[in-house]
């Protein structure tokens, strides 16, 4: 683990160092492999060098402050971005390389839930959380509602009274729930969520933060979340890695991420004002 | 020698980048470039939507709701207007023909008017400003709230489920809503004859049915339809390119008016030109 121990980081350079990629413990098995990942947009250098694995079945939880390349980073997971050098690899697909066939079958395999559920307003619940299943997957309308019944109640929602309303007649929570519900209906392998708790009462982030870990142990899926929240990666990461102007800084469990002496990750820990974090905005990009 | 020289064009050069006409003609360049891009892109996603028809029976939803939203909503304030432009003509052109003792033609001219021109253009600006920015404004927003990437994520081509079913049910609904404003615009043009110019209403229908051709009419459903293709096209484009949050839906939706209504008189030239001479 890169960061650890109680060096002292005087120097910008030391700051920013990606950490060093680490074999893959004994019994787990990469699913997800990040190489060498860059992204630009104009002179902006957004991701500078990711190198992550994400094991098969474990909750990754990435942290990082505002602009620190999250969202971009999942975006590549999401196959919607393609890097401008470096791999995304998940299982023995190359994202980069992939055919739309390809991508298809991949995106069959992952779900996501976004920031803010994303519904599409102008549909029901029924018709938003079925949507994979009638214009992916051409099932019949009994099927689809069945399935969505079934999905709905997998996360604790009273499916039968909200199946036929509007998203905008549901509380922020039920809307986020809808959304895993729907990122879960085509039984994915991987579930990527962007920032799921932002926005919500403490209540309802409890709510999404155990539904999460409970889709993980029920469904054994790959969970890789993007937040700012750390009390939520507390609860629900096996790993937590820290993404500090476009690169990984730190790896590690629960308790080596909570030992670890990195600036960048005491201030998110202590949730103080000063510190690299907030100095990052204030000083123009290395090689942007 | 050279010195003075060099320093005598620099000053130029400086002078010429400061003025204030180059800068005017640098932005016209520049504003010219950028619509010339966005046709260009448009037309690209015309093509796109152009290949997903075939499975329009997928999105029969949508398309069947997106013909209710466009043409029975539009339908009112487009016979509404179209009818009053019909007595207006007829009170401006009546009139002069009165002079000449020639009124009876005034059915001819005010049918021939609305079809070949009024009813596709007025039919043309009510979708533009109506139904156009609208569609803009929905998918700006759906951009902005992620509704287009959770599509992509899930493997739905925004193309297909989106901007397919909305510029077909423009096509199917324009030539509609064209015949008739053309209808109402008549109507309305033989109500005044009657009234001003104590012509009867059959008379101004059967002065239209003498000089109308088929050509008249069927030419500006045809126009009415190649209109929707705009229309649907740059409003789809505009709103699936939104940026920049709230602000950004709201430039997306002047935009696209602002657009169609250019695009549109620019094909209206180009068609009505092409007609006249195919006539000849």
């Amino acid at each position: 683990m890169a960061g650890n121990g109680t060096q002292s980081y005087g120097v910008r350079d030391k700051l920013e160092a990606a950490a060093p990629l680490t074999p893959p413990p004994p019994g787990k098995e990469v699913l997800i492999k990040i190489r060498e990942l860059h992204k630009r947009f104009g002179s902006r250098h957004i991701l500078r060098g990711i190198n992550m694995d994400v094991y098969k079945g474990e909750t990754l939880v990435i942290l990082g402050g505002s602009g620190s390349g999250k969202t971009t980073l999942i975006r590549h997971l999401m196959g919607m971005l393609r890097s401008d050098e470096g791999a995304v690899t998940v299982g023995d697909l190359n994202l980069n390389k992939a055919t739309p066939a390809e991508m298809e079958t991949y995106r069959k395999r992952m779900g996501v839930v976004f920031q803010g559920a994303a519904l599409l307003n102008s549909l029901t619940v029924l018709e938003n959380v079925g949507l994979p299943l009638v214009e992916v997957d051409h099932k019949p309308a009994a099927e689809v509602r069945t399935r969505v019944i079934e999905s709905l109640r997998k996360v604790y929602l009273p499916a039968e009274e909200i199946l036929d309303l509007k998203p905008a007649s549901l509380s922020g929570g039920m809307r986020k729930r809808v959304g895993i519900a729907r990122a879960i209906i085509q039984e994915p392998e991987i579930i990527l969520y962007d920032e799921p708790t932002t926005g919500l009462d403490p209540v309802t982030v409890n709510g999404v933060n155990e539904l999460t870990l409970e889709l993980q142990k029920t469904l054994g899926v790959t969970s890789l979340v993007i937040t700012h929240d750390l009390h939520a990666a507390n609860m629900i990461a096996d790993r937590i890695a820290m993404l500090y102007l476009g690169r990984i800084i730190a790896v590690g469990t629960k308790e080596e991420i909570a030992a670890n002496q990195h600036p960048v990750l005491q201030q998110l820990l202590t949730g103080s004002t000063h510190g690299p974090l907030t100095e990052a905005y204030l000083q123009p990009k290395k090689g942007a | 020698m050279a010195e003075p020289y060099r320093k005598k064009t620099t000053q130029m050069t400086e002078r010429l980048e400061v003025s204030p006409a180059v800068a005017v003609v640098e932005e016209i360049g520049r504003a010219i470039g950028r619509k010339a891009t966005i046709a260009g892109r448009a037309t690209l996603l015309f093509v796109d939507a152009c290949s997903y028809v075939s499975q329009a029976n997928r999105s029969l939803p949508v398309l069947i709701r997106q013909v209710e939203t466009s043409g029975f909503g539009s339908l009112l304030v487009l016979a509404l207007i179209a009818g009053l432009t019909g007595m207006i003509m007829a009170v401006q052109t009546g009139t002069a023909l009165q002079q000449y003792g020639i009124v009876n033609q005034l059915g001819a001219i005010i049918g021939a008017t609305f079809c070949r021109e009024m009813g596709p253009i007025w039919a043309a600006v009510i979708i533009l400003a109506r139904v156009g920015a609208s569609m803009a404004a929905e998918i700006g927003t759906m951009v902005v709230n992620e509704e287009v990437d959770a599509l992509r994520s899930m493997s739905i081509n925004p193309v297909r489920f989106l901007v397919m079913p909305r510029i077909l049910a423009l096509v199917i609904a324009m030539p509609i809503l064209t015949a008739v404003a053309d209808w109402v615009g008549m109507f309305g043009g033989a109500l005044i004859s009657n009234i001003t110019f104590h012509s009867s209403i059959s008379q101004f229908m059967t002065s239209a049915q003498q000089g109308l051709t088929g050509m008249d009419f069927f030419s500006g459903l045809f126009k009415s339809a190649v209109f929707a293709c705009i229309i649907g096209t740059i409003a789809c484009d505009r709103g699936l390119n939104t940026t920049d949050g709230a602000e950004g839906v709201g430039k997306a939706t002047t935009d696209s008016v602002v657009l169609n209504i250019v695009f549109v008189l620019l094909a209206d030239l180009i068609m009505t030109s092409f007609i006249q001479l195919w006539l000849k």
